[in-house]
């Protein structure tokens, strides 16, 4: 099984990389290539030990995957597996990894839907690709906690983007206030900022304030885990990340009105035969999430197609940003229990090491380093 | 009926809570039955357990301090005002006193006087601080019940899901589990079973790091406690915990204290993520906030 921890390595790992990208040497004088060598003298394994242990490892999850290609044309098996009450019964805990893209690539333009074994052979290149780190310097890798994507129970999928509409699977064009507003976020990202600080970044993660888990839900590459809780009239939705805990009531209830702006949004939800479908408005203006604006209206669909997977999907809608609304679908394999406490604000050494670093490259009128989207 | 209490209690809870006060001298013994006579047994949920399910809030202000307390000016009254200002409050403990150890009682003066101590460091000692409250940290158990904010109750047979609105703070219950903290957490790891009516709850785990209250008493990482949740009406439910730490304590002690039910036909957390609240105020000191960058060496 796969590994998980207790403390935020989210902050903390991403403050280390503020620290490296944010000098062109550390602060010893040292180079990069001067930091490897060192890291593979401190290391208890030897490089050829680690890459051995690492290789087989990736042998046997590439082995596994040929019997785990998830087919979104093959018809949903139905379980009718329900909650005491009848409810569809979606309980239990899923993992949101995938290797696929969210857009489709260039290479598979006219190609939606890959062959199975095409999947197995972009998923197989991927793991691989994902656990290629010198073995000997993982120590700021995920590998070495069991973190990997591909240690995980991520599986092949047949779509060759996440992307199911617009149909060639790209995101839609932008609105012309989006773009206005993406060419204003990409020429401040490349000057120096003379305010550069905790209250500048543009990441929420980074500042602890959600996780990496939306809402909506695209595939991160760690702290991927969550489970659903349901009772009669509520779905509760909790993420690893961060302990993100979204409550959806079931009752029909208007939305909040729209002075009450959060963070993870207001949700509603109902049942369309199988599946829950979850209605999120109510975005906090300030929220990041890929440029949308917090009068995005999200709507999620959840269908439990067999027993080791549900089928995420979600349409995203903000005229303020795209042209037209659009549709992605991640399937999510079911991983073991629990969650943990992931405290990530009280323990969030990780923001001080990221705002210092990207101080230091301020000062030297270099732009800031690239941030993520979560 | 005389009633002591010249609070300002929510409408909801006027009758009850002066009740409550009048019957019972001394916290944590009101018998269900002597406060609603009528009242039989909680609606069941599907497995046939009490259902405690609904959003529920404590109307104490022992958020201020669990023992007996005057009302308080806030820390800052030249800007803050009555705003910032606390009230007065009887005791949740019973017998109004804490059995501190000497050095611990000593411990619990210090942190009064440093209570709005910020620190912030790139390490564990960034947990040498006044109240964690103030900086949006997690609030720990039994505190997070009595804090002055509600918090949702989910419960299914295999674990019951106490969701807090003040910073989303989670606890999961795991019933029937006798499973160990995996770690240690500043919400403890919960084990529940069923005792009658009673939802009995076993919590260790925690860090040691989160407080009791705004005024400075603490426990340590050997803290264990044990809740007792009982439905004394529709509408309330009688909480109890019982607080072990033989690095604090001299012997366990108790805080009890209502819960009361939202009854409002919209009642809903409303998302209280303080994060961007504090910020400003953990980072400038530091020139991390919003500064002007550091000059090139």
């Amino acid at each position: 099984m796969r590994t998980r921890t207790l403390v935020q390595y989210g902050a903390l790992t991403l403050g280390m990389i503020g620290v490296l990208a944010g000098a062109p040497a550390d602060a010893a004088g040292q180079t990069r290539a001067e930091i490897a060598e060192a890291g593979r003298k401190a290391s208890p394994r030897t490089a050829e030990e680690a890459a051995k242990f690492f290789e087989e490892e990736v042998a046997k999850k590439t082995a596994e995957a040929t019997a785990r290609v998830y087919d979104p044309t093959r018809p949903h098996a139905n379980p009718s597996m329900r909650t005491p009450w009848g409810d569809p019964d979606l309980r239990g805990y899923w993992l949101s990894l995938s290797y696929t893209p969210l857009e489709r690539p260039e290479k598979f333009a006219n190609k939606p839907l890959l062959t199975p074994q095409e999947a197995i052979e972009f998923f197989v290149e991927a793991v691989n690709a994902d656990a290629a780190v010198d073995p000997a310097t993982v120590h700021y890798d995920w590998k070495e906690f069991g973190m990997d994507t591909w240690q995980s129970p991520v599986r092949p999928n047949r779509r060759s983007g996440l992307i199911i509409d617009p149909a060639n699977g790209r995101l839609p064009a932008l609105s012309p206030e989006g773009e206005k507003r993406r060419v204003a976020a990409a020429a401040a990202a490349k000057i120096r900022n003379p305010e550069t600080g905790v209250s500048t970044l543009p990441n929420l993660y980074t500042r602890c304030i959600t996780g990496n888990q939306g809402p909506p839900r695209l595939p991160f590459n760690h702290d991927s885990e969550s489970q659903i809780v349901q009772t009669p009239g509520y779905v509760i939705i909790l993420t690893q990340s961060n302990n993100d805990a979204r409550i959806v009531p079931l009752d029909g209830r208007p939305h909040l009105p729209s002075q009450i702006r959060t963070w993870l949004g207001d949700s509603r939800g109902r049942w369309e035969g199988n599946t829950l479908v979850v209605e999120t408005t109510n975005f906090h203006p300030e929220r990041v999430w890929r440029g949308a604006t917090g009068d995005m209206r999200l709507v999620e669909r959840f269908t439990r197609v067999d027993g080791d997977t549900i089928s995420y999907q979600i349409t995203v809608e903000d005229p303020k940003t795209w042209t037209q609304p659009w549709t992605a679908e991640i399937p999510w394999p079911r991983i073991e229990p629990p969650l943990f406490e992931f405290a990530c604000h009280e323990q969030n050494y990780g923001v001080i090491n990221v705002v210092t670093g990207a101080q230091i490259r301020a000062t030297e009128g270099r732009p800031p380093a690239r941030g993520g989207d979560n | 009926m005389r009633i002591r209490c010249s609070g300002v209690l929510l409408s909801v809870a006027v009758a009850s809570a002066a009740l409550w006060l009048t019957a019972t001298p001394m916290a944590g013994q009101a018998p269900a039955g002597a406060l609603f006579p009528a009242y039989k047994a909680a609606a069941r949920t599907t497995d046939g357990k009490p259902d405690l399910s609904g959003v529920w809030e404590a109307l104490t202000s022992a958020n201020w301090d669990i023992l007996a307390h005057s009302a308080q000016p806030g820390p800052h009254p030249t800007l803050m005002g009555a705003w910032g200002a606390g009230r007065g409050g009887q005791s949740i403990v019973e017998g109004n006193e804490i059995p501190y150890q000497p050095w611990a009682r000593a411990k619990q003066q210090e942190n009064f006087k440093n209570r709005m101590v910020v620190k912030v460091a790139a390490d564990p000692s960034r947990f040498e601080n006044g109240d964690r409250e103030l900086q949006c940290y997690r609030p720990g158990v039994p505190r997070a019940n009595y804090m002055p904010y509600p918090f949702q109750i989910f419960q299914t047979p295999e674990e019951i899901l106490i969701v807090y609105e003040f910073k989303g703070a989670l606890r999961s219950i795991h019933m029937g589990s006798s499973e160990g903290a995996p770690g240690d957490t500043w919400m403890g790891w919960s084990n529940g079973r069923w005792d009658g009516e009673t939802l009995v709850v076993d919590v260790t785990g925690f860090n040691g790091n989160t407080w009791l209250d705004r005024a400075g008493n603490f426990h340590s990482d050997a803290l264990h406690v044990v809740e007792r949740w009982t439905p004394i009406s529709p509408y309330h439910i009688r909480y109890e915990a019982t607080l072990e730490d033989p690095k604090v304590f001299t012997r366990p002690w108790k805080v009890s204290f209502p819960l009361y039910r939202h009854v409002e036909t919209n009642a809903q957390l409303v998302e209280f993520n303080c994060v961007p609240f504090v910020e400003e105020m953990m980072y400038e000191p530091l020139g991390l906030y919003r500064s002007q960058p550091r000059q090139a060496k």
